[in-house]
């Protein structure tokens, strides 16, 4: 797009010439292959925070405190220093290497009570009212009593209370608090917001809860599928209810007891042991499964024998799948994975059979089912990862880097592919990224990789944990292959003493200026290394 | 003359000498070249609203393929026919209009 690579011939071509049409953003960003952050300041001494993640507009930082138990946000500066030296790059100043040269605290929230800790690895920030969605819970208890409704074998938490709170001045805004449930709150998993819905899956109940964030700050209950699929089933059913429960009062008289009288169906949401229906998510789905079978044989007898070596030799297991994770496609469609109760916490789940399901919330309908090795979803996953990893309407997080809208990376996956023994085990694990965690992707130029070439394995825009290397992290330009543009090394300077401990880095990179904090840590002693790259 | 272009330099001082810029107390008679369709072929249809598809290709693609899932199968060869029968044969109309 640009002719040449100096800054200063871009800028003025810049002037003269206008973009290809619908490339103003890529060509934008062709500037940060000139403005890298190659200066780094090794071992800034900054407060012992967790930090978290830069906000996708790039106006705060997040961090917690090491207790857990209290929010502290920064503002993102830039160092400003005066010199009177001639030379190109003066030196630095002694503040320089100070934290709070780069940033200003703006305030420290307590978010969590005595025996609550703030999740550090949830957050989710909704961008045009700049609010920030936190969670707080309780110690995990695994094996607790059973509950109706309850799935058995998913742990339970106490209390986990998402709290939305206005990131400009700190204030709380709405609380919504879950009882007795469990939603998996480590890096987003459980919860996923598009615009101003959010999506919160409880495992423990198998629910679906929508909830909207009003420009007031309000968090107002939307929607609940799980049990029921439209506003009104609940209403529906608890008046019929209450019809048979007129007559079977007045057939069976004193015999019954009390407590069987408030079991059955007078209590409000949960279904009872004895009660057979199944959830209105599950008949959706068992209906879709069985119409599906149905239409693909034109004659009856083989429709039949379809129907009972696929549908009803399986029937068991179809029922006793459990949701595990939740995304929006759309406004009106969420993709479900279903898997067995084994996978449903855990993380290594990756070998245990999984299905994927797109609801449409309207019609309260399944579209589509597809098993996890189905190659019809890898086909529309390698052709429309974006729109998998759709999210609200910022302009920047639609050129986040992936096999759709890069040749570099789909070069890369199809390298994979071809490596690969048997294409439905990569199907598998290919799938198994899917459906995605909400904002877990730097929306920073350098991942870009029409940009910048660097080692997945050692950082990427994932906001993930990486084993740590004492070599730095090299970013090499595509545009002139071989020209090393800028390092990144974490660590103190001259490598750590201690060369056998495992060491975990995390990048924090911001997005659209030239500054990143990568910190990195020993597993076990909290003492962190903090270095901040920067464009001098 | 009291042109916009005025006494700009140029090579030949007689260029432009004919100019006449339009002035609005003496209207121009000459109509500036219009063309007119000669036929009616590429009307939009009347009352024609276009608009962005709301679902997006990644929704549209499944309901594509429910939707072929779900239309029970027809034998081969009224398949066929049917991609036939939606074509007509233009050559009468095309060798009356051509040039």
């Amino acid at each position: 797009m640009f002719s040449s690579g100096n800054v200063t011939c871009r800028v003025f071509e810049r002037q003269i010439r206008s973009s290809p049409p619908g490339a103003s953003v890529n060509r934008a960003r062709k500037f940060y292959e000139n403005l890298v952050p190659s200066h780094t300041l090794y071992d800034v001494e900054c407060p012992d925070h967790c930090f978290r993640k830069f906000t996708e507009d790039g106006l705060f930082l997040i961090s917690f405190s090491r207790n857990h138990q209290e929010l502290v946000v920064y503002r993102p500066s830039w160092l400003t220093y005066t010199s009177d030296s001639d030379d190109t790059l003066p030196p630095l100043p002694r503040r320089a290497s100070r934290f709070d040269s780069f940033f200003t605290q703006l305030y420290s929230v307590n978010l969590a009570s005595a025996n609550e800790l703030i999740c550090k690895d949830f957050f989710l920030y909704f961008p045009s009212r700049r609010f920030g969605l936190f969670a707080t819970s309780t110690a995990q208890i695994h094996d607790s009593a059973p509950s109706p409704g309850a799935v058995p074998g998913v742990p339970s938490i106490d209390k986990i209370t998402f709290v939305l709170l206005r990131l400009d001045d700190g204030v709380v805004l709405d609380e919504r608090v879950f009882l007795h449930d469990f939603v998996n709150l480590a890096y987003n998993m459980g919860v996923f917001m598009y615009d101003d819905l959010v999506a919160i899956l409880s495992l423990r109940y198998q629910k679906i809860h929508l909830l909207q964030i009003r420009d007031s700050g309000h968090l107002v209950d939307a929607r609940a599928i799980g049990y029921f699929c439209r506003e009104d089933d609940e209403l529906f059913l608890n008046s019929n209810s209450q019809a048979m429960m007129m007559t079977t009062t007045q057939d069976k008289n004193k015999q019954q007891d009390r407590e069987d009288d408030g079991e059955n169906g007078l209590r409000h949401t949960q279904p009872n042991a004895d009660n057979s229906f199944l959830s209105g998510i599950k008949q959706r789905l068992l209906s879709f499964i069985f119409r599906e079978i149905w239409n693909e044989e034109p004659d009856n007898t083989m429709r039949v024998q379809s129907l009972k070596k696929k549908f009803y030799f399986h029937f068991q297991d179809y029922v006793d799948l459990i949701i595990w994770k939740v995304q929006f496609l759309d406004r009106h469609h969420l993709l479900i994975k279903f898997g067995s109760v084994d996978g449903g916490v855990g993380r290594n789940a990756d070998h245990l059979p999984a299905f994927f399901a797109v609801y449409n919330m309207e019609t309260t309908d399944i579209v589509a089912f597809y098993q996890n090795s189905a190659e019809d979803l890898y086909q529309l996953f390698e052709q429309f990862s974006d729109h998998f990893t759709v999210s609200s309407s910022s302009p920047f997080m639609n050129f986040v880097t992936s096999h759709s809208n890069s040749v570099h990376a789909l070069e890369q996956l199809k390298y994979l592919k071809n490596k690969s023994n048997s294409f439905s085990q990569f199907v598998k694990k290919m799938l198994v990224s899917l459906p995605f965690s909400c904002q877990s992707q730097s929306p920073s130029p350098y991942f870009d990789q029409s940009l910048f070439r660097f080692d997945e394995k050692l950082i990427s825009a994932a906001d993930r944990h990486r084993q740590s290397s004492d070599n730095p992290i090299k970013f090499i330009s595509r545009r002139k292959p071989e020209t090393l543009k800028f390092k990144i090394k974490p660590g103190p300077e001259c490598g750590s003493a201690d060369g056998r401990s495992k060491k975990i880095c995390s990048f924090l990179f911001h997005p659209h200026l030239p500054l990143a904090i990568s910190i990195q840590q020993t597993l076990f002693m909290p003492p962190s290394v903090v270095n901040i790259h920067f464009r001098r | 003359m009291g042109s916009i272009l005025g006494d700009l330099p140029s090579f030949d001082p007689h260029n432009f000498s004919q100019h006449r810029p339009s002035d609005p107390s003496n209207p121009s008679r000459m109509v500036p070249t219009t063309y007119h369709p000669t036929h009616n072929r590429t009307l939009p249809p009347p009352h024609q609203v276009i608009t962005t598809e709301v679902k997006n290709i990644l929704i549209r693609s499944f309901y594509q393929r429910a939707e072929d899932k779900m239309r029970p199968k027809r034998p081969a060869s009224e398949h066929l026919a049917g991609e036939h029968g939606n074509k007509h044969f233009r050559a009468s109309s095309s060798s009356a209009q051509g040039l």
